[in-house]
Parts: structure tokens; C-alpha cells; sequence
């Protein structure tokens, strides 16, 4: 299959630019966070990357809880000017959102690519895959995000800043974040891998991280996207995806019920795109607009990819036939089954 | 080194060192002599937005500027040996200047420092770009927002002299808890200096709040004038007491077991 009309290779392209850009595109834009291109991106780029070139919104979000709502509260100060910050970061973040909507996650995301390379990594290695969760499962993980969301980038913050839990629960999910440690390491530095001993909540956060983020490169090569499914920057996208400006549309047809290839293609195994017969808007809280579904899709104009109005890329017989031949290539071509051709070659040399 | 500037040392005149908050402790039995203890997380979160105050020596006839985020400045004045920096309202590192001129000598002392307020639109590479004396050292970079200087950290200092790179000038840090290095920039004005880690050691492997000061300074002398330039700034314990590289790896190779045992088990059952 040509690679330029083959969208998971352009969106594959797309990746690895944006992580040379925010993990070390710091060089074009500044040093300082004044110079970052945001400060309120809405992808994992971390502000611990001194190379990065912007920095995800859920860290101005942690600050200005613990240093101007929570301090705004304890110090019985005027409260709209404690939340301002958080508003000017909340319009910021919306600003850029309204562009991708959560394509922010299946396109730019520094970690969400890192998995994915992992995953593909997985496959050529030949390791043995697990290509869907089960549905209970996912459905069990599905509020994790919300509870990180909420405790973690708003909760424990805002309490810190009040007073009533230690600062060192002041950013508790850069804390805990692999991205904070993935993109650190990609620039050569090691100091964010650590086991801080200074207090037990410290003590509990930094192991936490460093065991999580083991745990996500390990699970990466097995299953599609692990730590993506508990992200809380999936969760703050699923808030405002109705103002995105890229949808993932639904016509469903009678053949939808026999099918659903979208949702085994769907890296976040959301199965209600293929059970969804009623909404036309399928862009679900778990969703990435990744576009996979849509290019598995076999049906003509089925799913689509919206931008605004306009349909960018829509289900296609011809192009699900070209994909599918593509994907069954590349799945095939593994280390795995190098080795066994060349175990079966020396064998027929033998004989 | 010439006679000169020999002489010249020894009649060094302004110090400007960071005083410490009021409610601030002093340093705890065992730290070095130059260290403060912010033992309080709360505290010092609530002296986040306190003015900042110096103690500044021998400032009769000195010059004192502030200078703001945009370039703009303030001039200041010394109040009984002490400066205290006027809140801008802008967040963002301001510069403070001190110059005095001797005739013969031209004294000049320099502290970046972080004011809190409203975001203030522009990076700290203009504030460091722009010629704020005439010999100047400049840190390249300052440490970024949230960033702090510490023990064991190498950082890169721009000795800078008339808006140029000043090559092959010897350079002195000396801290506030007693130790000394030296250093000689290079062809393009930068030398890198390594903060000692000189702080005493604590028995428990505790998270040690205490911070000291270190200052950086060079002198050139050109068409007769002898130039004295100093830098100084806060730094803080190296985390490395209390956080370990090797556990975190070790904590990290768990974590890869415990998922390829999960990612192989679920591949298994898939």
C-alpha cells in the first residue's frame, strides 16, 4: 500500500515529529517556560524536559490549585483571583483543543507514541499480543482516569494548598507520571528516576512512578496503549470533546451488526463505536481520533472523520481492502517468523 | 593575576548576601556555617511572595537598579546595609544591580532573583541578553522556573564585558559555607563551575532544607580601569542524599517484570 495514503503511516509520521518537537524542540523555542509554544499543550510534554518545547496543561493545573486557589482559600483572599490562573490555563488549553480536539492524544501525545512504538516494537519481536482487552475489564478501568483526574490534578493539589495535606501532594500526578520519566530519559537525563525517601508520601509517589513506568514499557509490548487508558488528560478531554472541531461520525448501516472490525482496530478497545447505531457524533470519552476505525471500517462512508463539516477521511471499500492486505504484511514480517523461515530453510538444506 | 588586581582584591568593598526570612531558623546543629534551615514547607511556601531583602556592605555611593522582566528598571536605595526589592506585581526572574565606582575601579554585583505576580510575557533570555553593566557574568542559563541550584550540579557562567565575550579570564566561587574553586573562561567567555556539595552531612536520610549562597566573581582590568564583577545566588542540598538513582531502577525493573508477566499472560489468554 502507498505509505502517503495510508493514514496510520501518516499518522505514524505525524508522531514522531511532534515527539522530536516536544521532547527536544526546546533548542528552536527557548529554554525558559516563558519561551515554551503553550504552557497549557494538551498532550503529555513535560515540564521536567529542559530540551521539551512546551509543557502539558496538568501541570499549570497542580500549580495554581496548590499556590493560588488553595493559598487564595487559606489565606481567606479574594477567590476569583486565586482561580483566574486556572481560568486563563483552562482557555489556553481550550484554545488549542478546539483545533484537535483528542487527536491531541492519538496524534501529538510524547507517551501515547511511545506506546505505540513499543507495541509495534512487541509485534516484530514476535511476542504474543493481546490485540483486544475483555470488555469487563475495560469497563473496570474506564473511571480510573476520572479519579487521577480529580484527586490527583485537582483534589490533593487544592487540599495542599489549603493546608490540610503536605505540600509534597502539591503535583501528585507529575509525580507519578511515566511521562515525566520517558521524556527526561529520551534527553540523556536520569534524575527523574529515583526513590525519594525524604517522607513516606515521597517515598510512595516516586515508587509508584518508577514501578509504573516499568509497568507501562513492559505491558506496551503486549497491549495496545496501557497507561493511556488511565490517563487523567483523557479524562479532561473527554470533558470538552463536544468542542472539538475534528469529530468521528457515525451512519451506522444493518451490516454494522455483523461486522465490528472498528472496534477490534480501536487501540482503546471501545466497542460501543461498533454498537452504536442512534448518536451520529462516535467521538466517546476513551477515543483518541486516531482514525483506525475508520480505515477498518468496510463499509463506504460509515465512519468518518470530521473536521467541522467536512468529512477529511471516510470509510472506503477500496482503501479497507489495500489496509487490510497492508496490516496482514506487516504483522507477518516478525523476528518470530524470520527465525522459523530460517529453522525451515536450514531443514530443506538438510534433507 | 598582576599586582594591580592584587591590590585591588583586597580592597574589595560590596557584599550582597540573602537574608533570611524572619521566621526563618537558623541552621540546625551540625550544618555548615553559612547555611540557612527553611525547615518548614509551610513557611516557606508563605514567604513564596515576601519581599526579598539583602544585606548589602559598604554601599555608600553604590548604584542600585532593579530590573524588571521587560527591561525596564527601578532604582533602588540601601537602608541600613539592607536592600529590599520592591514587589513588581510581575512573576518572572527581575536582576539586581549594584554598581560603585571607585575611579580606579568599577565594582559591580549582580543577583537574578524570582519575583512572584502576574505572568509577565517575557523570557529570561532577554533580561540575561541585555548589557546591565559593563563587566557582568551572566548565567547560562539561569536555573529555569522551579529549578534550583544545587550541591554537586555544574552550571555555565558568561563572563561578559562590554556587551562581549570576555575569553580567558580567571573566575572564583566561594560559598557561604567556606569552600573555594577556581576557573578560567574559555574562548567564548563561558566556564563551567561544579557547586561544592559542602554541606554537612545529616544523620537521617531526610529531605535537608537548608540553603547557603555562592557567589561567582572575575576582575579584568582594561585602559587602566580594574573591573570586579560578582554573581551571587541561593543553592540547595543535592537530592542525591535522599533520593537513589539504583532503587529507582530497581523499582523500574520491577515494574518491567511485573508487565511482561501481565502483557505475557494476557497475550496467552487472548
Amino acid at each position: 500500500m502507498n505509505p502517503v495514503k495510508n493514514l496510520s503511516a501518516i499518522r505514524k509520521l505525524v508522531q514522531i515529529g511532534a515527539f522530536v518537537f516536544f521532547v527536544y524542540g526546546g533548542t528552536l523555542t527557548g529554554y525558559y517556560l516563558a519561551d515554551k509554544v503553550s504552557g497549557a499543550l494538551p498532550a503529555l510534554s513535560c515540564a521536567y524536559d529542559m530540551q521539551g518545547a512546551d509543557l502539558c496543561t496538568l501541570i499549570p493545573f497542580q500549580h495554581q490549585m496548590d499556590h493560588r486557589l488553595g493559598e487564595a482559600i487559606a489565606g481567606g483572599g479574594n477567590l476569583m483571583m486565586g482561580l483566574m490562573p486556572t481560568l486563563i490555563t483552562l482557555a489556553t488549553f481550550l484554545v488549542l483543543f478546539v483545533f484537535l480536539n483528542k487527536a491531541f492524544c492519538g496524534w501529538i501525545c510524547p507517551l501515547g507514541t511511545v506506546q505505540e512504538l513499543l507495541h509495534n516494537l512487541g509485534q516484530k519481536l514476535g511476542l504474543q499480543r493481546r490485540e483486544s482487552l475483555d470488555p469487563g475489564l475495560v469497563k473496570r478501568i474506564r473511571p480510573v482516569k476520572w479519579i487521577l483526574l480529580l484527586l490527583l490534578v485537582f483534589g490533593f493539589p487544592l487540599l495542599a494548598g489549603i493546608g490540610w495535606v503536605s505540600h509534597d501532594l502539591g503535583d501528585p500526578f507529575c509525580k507519578i507520571c511515566p511521562s515525566r520519566i520517558l521524556t527526561t530519559l529520551a534527553t540523556g537525563e536520569t534524575s527523574q528516576l529515583y526513590l525519594d525517601s525524604s517522607s513516606s508520601i515521597l517515598l510512595v509517589l516516586s515508587l509508584t512512578a518508577d514501578f509504573l513506568f516499568g509497568l507501562t514499557v513492559a505491558l506496551a509490548l503486549s497491549v495496545r496503549q496501557p497507561f493511556c487508558r488511565i490517563c487523567p488528560m483523557l479524562a479532561l478531554h473527554a470533558v470538552f470533546r463536544k468542542l472539538g472541531l475534528l469529530r468521528l461520525v457515525k451512519l451506522g448501516t444493518a451490516r454494522c451488526d455483523r461486522c465490528g472490525l472498528c472496534a477490534k482496530a480501536c487501540p482503546m478497545d471501545i466497542t460501543d463505536i461498533h454498537t452504536e447505531m442512534e448518536k451520529r457524533d462516535v467521538t466517546f470519552e476513551d477515543c483518541t481520533l486516531c482514525g483506525r476505525c475508520v480505515e477498518f471500517c468496510p463499509d463506504k462512508d460509515v465512519l468518518q472523520l470530521k473536521y467541522a463539516l467536512l468529512p477529511v477521511f471516510s470509510a472506503d471499500p477500496a482503501y479497507f481492502k489495500q489496509r487490510k492486505k497492508a496490516q496482514r504484511n506487516w504483522e507477518k514480517a516478525n523476528l518470530l517468523s524470520l527465525l522459523r523461515g530460517g529453522q525451515k530453510l536450514a531443514g530443506a538444506k538438510r534433507q | 593575576m598582576n599586582t594591580d588586581i592584587q591590590s585591588a582584591v583586597s580592597i574589595l568593598m560590596l557584599t550582597l548576601l540573602m537574608q533570611s526570612p524572619a521566621v526563618v531558623v537558623q541552621a540546625a546543629a551540625g550544618s555548615g556555617p553559612g547555611s540557612t534551615n527553611n525547615s518548614a514547607t509551610g513557611q516557606q511556601q508563605s514567604h513564596r511572595r515576601a519581599p526579598k531583602k539583602f544585606r548589602l556592605e559598604n554601599s555608600e555611593g553604590a548604584v542600585m537598579r532593579l530590573w524588571k522582566p521587560d527591561l525596564s528598571t527601578t532604582a533602588l536605595t540601601a537602608e541600613q546595609g539592607s536592600i529590599t526589592l520592591p514587589r513588581t506585581g510581575v512573576d518572572n526572574y527581575h536582576a539586581l544591580v549594584v554598581e560603585k565606582d571607585w575611579g580606579y575601579l568599577k565594582e559591580s554585583l549582580i543577583r537574578y532573583q524570582y519575583m512572584h505576580g502576574k505572568p509577565s510575557g517575557h523570557s529570561t533570555s532577554e533580561l540575561t541578553a541585555v548589557e546591565k553593566t559593563t563587566f557582568e557574568i551572566v548565567p547560562d542559563p539561569v536555573p529555569r522556573e522551579h529549578q534550583h541550584y544545587r550541591s554537586n550540579d555544574s552550571w555555565n557562567f558568561l563572563l561578559r564585558f562590554r556587551g562581549a565575550p570576555a575569553a580567558q579570564v580567571p573566575v572564583a566561587l566561594e560559598t557561604s559555607n567556606g569552600s573555594r574553586l577556581n576557573g578560567v573562561s574559555d574562548s567564548n567567555g563561558l566556564v563551567t563551575l561544579r557547586i561544592p556539595d559542602d554541606f554537612s552531612r545529616l544523620d537521617a536520610e531526610e529531605r535537608d532544607p537548608r540553603t547557603a549562597e555562592f557567589s561567582v566573581s572575575a576582575e579584568m582590568a582594561d585602559a587602566g580601569i580594574i573591573y570586579q564583577t560578582r554573581l551571587s545566588a541561593e543553592y540547595r542540598v543535592d537530592p542525591g542524599r535522599w533520593q537513589s538513582l539504583g532503587l529507582g531502577v530497581f523499582i523500574t525493573g520491577t515494574g518491567l517484570v511485573a508487565g511482561g508477566v501481565l502483557g505475557h499472560r494476557a497475550g496467552r489468554s487472548a
